[in-house]
């Protein structure tokens, strides 16, 4: 009951900051220097007034201001992304052809950073002021002082142009597979970018294991536990991990949101078709109705995301909630 | 782990690269010895004798680029966060201090700035702006804001209730002069240690506009070095790996120097939300 | 010696033998081509960027097509004949040739192309065709008549510039809108079969093509690889056997050619004769005064341009017109690199260093269109900078670029145009008066003012008379050399890289934006 009415208190807040954010990209688009219609025109080699204003007509670039701008955010509000005036397709059409490669990039090296985070972050608290201890916190604070694109072109360079294992650009072969062998393709393909991506990420989670498991060995109750004579195995099967799980979640919520929108960088380096790419390459060819599309649809993830994250809080620990 | 043993060493090494870093980009000029755009030795030469970390596809000193990119680098990394320092100060602090609808109304607003997919709005800004130093450094500074506006906020309302500054109020003070002169100076510690990250933070985001083309073209930065060799980046590694190396260098001992000043200013614990992709 | 002459025998008959069937095409295979970025559509005509062209010009032709020297082939036309007034061309188009979806091919698909399609929608060939008026003498033939003579009538008649749509698809329709632009009809060797966006577009074999035998190859496919690296990876790979023009960076296409499997030309671009210069706003000072440009060519190394930046795939431009043009002048002012003559005009002009060594300082907007335009603008800038010009660049994206060049907001901007296969149709439009047109781009944008050149470029179109236009374009081309009227650099050669195995791709002018009918795919082995 409680969630329901956190849900409607939170739902128009929501609504407007999504209202907010489309007025603002909108505006600032609207504000760039440079025209669209002379683009096309400029590839053609023409230079014909009455061709670029049929352009401007045809795709609806010659009405006044706010008149675009109410019928922007009416479409917005029926989930109407317009149409790219490059590609002549929806926009909505090119986002959900390229949010599963973002989306199987991103959420990949999210697990990947979380798994080796935790395992490492708990390896480390474990032999507290040890070592390894000191070993795995100067990895992962190498590991966040990295560029994102300078560790992609690294990989890049040894394991494929050096030593050939993986394959450097792209989701999949050039003249992609079929079945089974299409599936193996991209696993294959994902590995590197996957795994910088997860490298630069991997740090937050060895943190967060770490002080968890810290404050878990600490507890009286796992001391009762031990001396009820339950094996350090089971100690950390059962409580650690679920007191590490709490932040870890927390965190990967929030962070994915923002994974998605932050994939710019990293999809070049690999050419990756993803959602990164594609909102660059509009944004130079002055696709509005794209790179717009594309704002709101990472605007949007990041306040799902958060909203999940929340509830999912409030179902794991009923403590949390005012 | 933050024993202040370790926590001295990470303040020496730290602080000790990034001051020598500092020092080679306040010297460029004088140190680099060649002028980095000039066109000079044979092109896609490997580091070796005459030029000791190679040239570019035109045949210009990576050396001297590296050297003068520090320069670029650290500018714009601390401008950009002086710049964010600056907004999210001031409103951090005014929507702690008055509170009420000025409080509701900033925290909207930089909840606003944290839900917008921070680099593309960057990307978005330098592109609107025109690629140049002015529009970098704003498109950094709007996007790098929101987590210090937070910082001081809470800050300020924990402040604003003590009693030195009841004391301030009754011997008639304005407002603007307890902000400034009673609070923030004691609001300001942690914020200096959130303010050096966001340094670090500042310098990876524009070596990643760089690196994207969103650059500057009359100054030369180590992330556009590593963009503009993409096409030869197969057979020159030299011109992808140094540069990049560098910033690692840099941003690693911005870091080391934020976790030797302090716990508040731990790094880990934050995530990289801020601006760097 | 019996058996010694017989072994001879053997061998040469062999070997004849063999080398013939090594040469003689052979039908079938599938060509995988590199095609980005993504073209909005592919009907030549509606649409113009470089990537539209390439799989368009396999579906549609033209009345003529044009050898490496831009000589006139027959194509859709079998003949023609030109009066002697050059006010009537007639064409005899083919009789046995059929649109994709069967319907026969006639002169009112002439008609409707010339008459009501290209003066409609084709921004450069609708100036062209709006001088002449089409009409169908029988269904196999037509009449173009003009009130005025125009030479360059002859050299239009390309499928890029004028492809021939079919009329029972497109008359009564908006054009832009017809649904048959998605899965386009043409007459070409080769048919549309399928458009998957965002990975490829597919042609096949068209089985009734009007040439007896032809076309070889099966199918082709035209791939979206958005990384040049890949690209330069899958030809190298041998997994395309085809990448063109901008597909690949230039210096990869200097590699990949020398590889034993693959060979490259650039030839095959002599419909577009593509020149880069410099061109600044004369309306402002120092840029009016021609000693300046003058010196601004002098300064710049422009052997080292070609070669380092782009990689040896470019020939230093001595003027407006393409070498290739059989009215090229070679006789006109040298400008060989050299410091000193730069400084002299400079100091002749009046414009003296001042005390840290700068004469003037001026911006420079460069081309937004890959590392190998930044690189230019960087050595422009330091070639400048020694003569003690300080540039400062400028950057901006494609949309901009277009917007500052129209407007005519710049002080010195770099471009490049392709001065096509008539200087009345590519070449004139920079330079003469009447066409500075603001808001408009590839036109008169630098505001350069000469009578003598106007009436130069006025006669030479207007008459047919080849000679006197040799004359004319002579003598235009050594006072706009003279004046230095923009700061020529380089003309562009756009390198083909094809597979060995891959025969026929570049046959004449139209190059790999030929149609491929004569193309054949040796067999692996």
């Amino acid at each position: 009951m409680r969630l329901l009415a956190a849900f409607a208190s939170w739902l128009p807040r929501a609504l407007l900051t999504l209202a907010a954010i489309g007025l603002l990209n909108f505006t600032l688009i609207r504000l760039a220097p440079g025209d669209p219609a002379a683009v096309i025109a400029g590839e053609s080699g023409a230079a014909d007034a009455a061709f670029i204003d049929r352009i401007r007509s045809d795709y609806g670039l010659d009405k006044p201001m706010p008149v675009q701008v109410a019928h922007y955010l009416g479409r917005l509000a029926r989930l109407d992304l317009g149409v790219s005036y490059r590609s002549n397709l929806p926009v909505w059409q090119l986002i959900t052809q390229r949010l599963p490669a973002t989306l199987l990039l991103t959420v990949t090296a999210l697990l990947v950073a979380i798994a080796i985070g935790t395992t490492l972050g708990i390896a480390s608290a474990r032999s507290r002021g040890g070592w390894l201890d000191v070993a795995i916190g100067s990895f992962a604070m190498l590991c966040y002082a990295m560029p994102v694109f300078w560790v992609g072109l690294v990989l890049v360079l040894v394991f494929s142009v050096g030593l050939g294992w993986f394959p450097a650009f792209g989701m999949a072969s050039m003249i992609p597979k079929q079945g089974t062998a299409h599936l193996i393709d991209v696993a294959h393909q994902l590995v590197l970018p996957a795994l910088t991506l997860s490298l630069l990420h991997l740090a937050v989670y060895v943190r967060l294991s770490r002080s968890s498991t810290l404050e878990v060995l600490d507890r009286d109750f796992v001391r009762t536990a031990q001396a009820k004579g339950l094996t350090d195995g089971q100690v950390m099967r059962g409580h650690v991990l679920r007191n590490a799980l709490l932040p870890t979640v927390t965190m990967a919520g929030l962070q994915i949101g923002h994974l998605v929108g932050g994939a710019v960088v990293i999809e070049t380096v690999f050419a990756w078709p993803g959602i990164g790419r594609l909102a660059f390459d509009a944004l130079l060819q002055r696709d509005y109705a794209v790179i717009l599309g594309v704002f709101f649809v990472c605007s949007v993830m990041v306040v799902l995301a958060n909203l999940v994250t929340d509830v999912v809080l409030r179902l794991v620990d009923p403590r949390i909630g005012r | 782990m933050s024993t202040s043993n370790s926590r001295n060493w990470r303040l020496w090494i730290g602080g000790g690269t990034l001051a020598a870093i500092a020092l080679v980009a306040l010297l460029a000029p004088w140190i680099a010895p060649h002028d980095p755009w000039e066109l000079l030795g044979p092109p896609l030469e490997p580091p070796g004798q005459a030029f000791l970390l190679g040239t570019d596809m035109l045949g210009r000193d990576l050396l001297s680029g590296l050297i003068h990119g520090a320069r670029v680098s650290l500018l714009i990394g601390l401008t950009s966060s002086l710049c964010a320092l600056l907004i999210g100060v001031t409103v951090g602090a005014l929507a702690g201090y008055f509170g009420g609808t000025a409080d509701r109304v900033a925290v909207r607003f930089t909840e606003f700035f944290q839900v917008i997919p921070a680099f593309l709005f960057a990307i978005l800004l330098v592109a609107i702006m025109l690629p140049g130093l002015k529009s970098v450094i704003v498109a950094i500074a709007l996007v790098t804001w929101p987590p210090v506006a937070r910082l001081v906020r809470s800050e300020f309302m924990t402040l604003r209730s003590r009693e030195f500054v009841e004391a301030a109020r009754s011997l008639g003070l304005g407002h603007r002069q307890i902000i400034v002169r009673e609070i923030l100076p004691n609001a300001l510690p942690p914020v200096i240690a959130v303010g050096s990250l966001m340094v670090a933070t500042a310098i990876l985001t524009e070596s990643s506009l760089s690196f994207l083309g969103l650059a500057d073209p009359n100054l030369i930065s180590w992330g556009y070095i590593i963009g503009s060799s993409r096409p030869v980046f197969r057979e020159a590694w030299w011109l992808s790996v140094l540069p990049g190396l560098c910033l690692f260098v840099t941003v690693l001992s911005i870091n080391l120097l934020a976790d030797g000043l302090g716990d508040e200013g731990n790094p880990l614990l934050r995530s990289r939300r801020g601006g760097a992709p | 010696m019996k058996r010694l002459l017989q072994h001879l025998l053997v061998l040469v008959l062999g070997s004849w033998l063999v080398f013939s069937w090594a040469q003689t095409p052979v039908r079938g295979g599938t060509v995988q081509s590199t095609l980005w970025p993504e073209p909005p559509g592919i009907v030549p005509g509606l649409f113009l960027q470089s990537p539209a062209l390439l799989p368009g010009t396999k579906i549609f032709e033209s009345l003529l097509t044009y050898d490496f020297n831009l000589t006139p082939q027959p194509m859709l036309a079998e003949s023609w004949t030109v009066a002697p007034d050059g006010l009537k061309y007639t064409f005899k188009l083919r009789r046995n040739v059929k649109w994709h979806d069967g319907k026969p091919f006639t002169a009112d698909d002439v008609l409707f192309t010339f008459g009501e399609f290209l003066v409609d929608v084709h921004p450069r060939s609708k100036a062209v065709f709006q001088r002449t008026k089409v009409t169908k003498i029988d269904d196999f033939t037509v009449e173009f008549t003009l009130e005025k003579p125009f030479a360059p009538l002859i050299r239009s008649f390309d499928t890029i510039g004028a492809p021939v749509l079919p009329a029972h698809i497109y008359r009564g329709t908006d054009f832009r809108k017809n649904p048959a632009n998605a899965t386009p009809v043409g007459t070409g060797p080769f048919k549309f079969k399928e458009w998957k966006r965002g990975e490829y577009i597919h042609l096949t074999r068209n089985a009734d093509y009007w040439r007896p035998g032809l076309p070889y190859l099966d199918e082709i496919y035209y791939r979206f690889i958005p990384d040049a690296a890949s690209r330069a990876l899958g030809i190298e790979s041998g997994q395309f056997q085809i990448a063109t023009q901008n597909d690949l960076e230039l210096r990869d296409a200097a590699r990949l050619a020398k590889l034993p499997a693959l060979e490259g030309t650039a030839k095959g671009w002599e419909w577009g004769s593509p020149i880069a210069w410099i061109q600044m706003n004369v309306r402002q000072a120092p840029f009016n005064d021609r000693r300046f440009r003058q010196a601004v060519m002098h300064a710049l190394d422009r052997n080292q341009v070609r070669d380092t930046i782009f990689s040896g795939f470019a020939k230093v431009a001595t003027g407006p017109i393409h070498s290739s043009s059989p009215y090229y002048e070679p006789g006109v002012r040298q400008y060989e690199f050299s410091v000193a003559k730069a400084e002299a005009l400079l100091d002749e002009m009046g414009l003296k260093r001042d005390a840290s060594g700068v004469r003037a300082k001026v911006k420079l907007l460069g081309l937004p269109y890959g590392e190998v335009w930044n690189r230019a603008a960087e050595s422009t800038r330091q070639a400048l900078r020694r003569v003690g010009i300080e540039v400062v660049l400028e950057s901006t994206d494609a949309a901009g670029w277009v917007d500052r060049l129209k407007n005519w907001e710049f002080e010195m901007i770099m471009t490049f145009l392709t001065t096509l296969s008539d200087p009345a149709l590519g070449v004139s439009r920079t330079f003469i008066t009447e066409n500075q047109r603001k808001g408009v781009p590839f036109t008169n944008e630098s505001g350069y003012s000469n009578p003598r050149v106007d009436a130069l470029f006025a006669e030479a179109a207007a008459t047919i008379d080849e000679a006197r236009r040799k004359q004319l374009y002579s003598e235009v081309q050594k006072v706009l050399v003279d004046d230095a009227a923009v700061v020529w650099l380089v003309e562009l050669q756009w390198p083909t890289v094809t597979n060995r195995r891959l025969r026929n791709a570049v046959i004449n002018g139209m190059g790999p934006n030929g149609n491929f009918a004569e193309a054949w795919l040796e067999r692996a082995r």
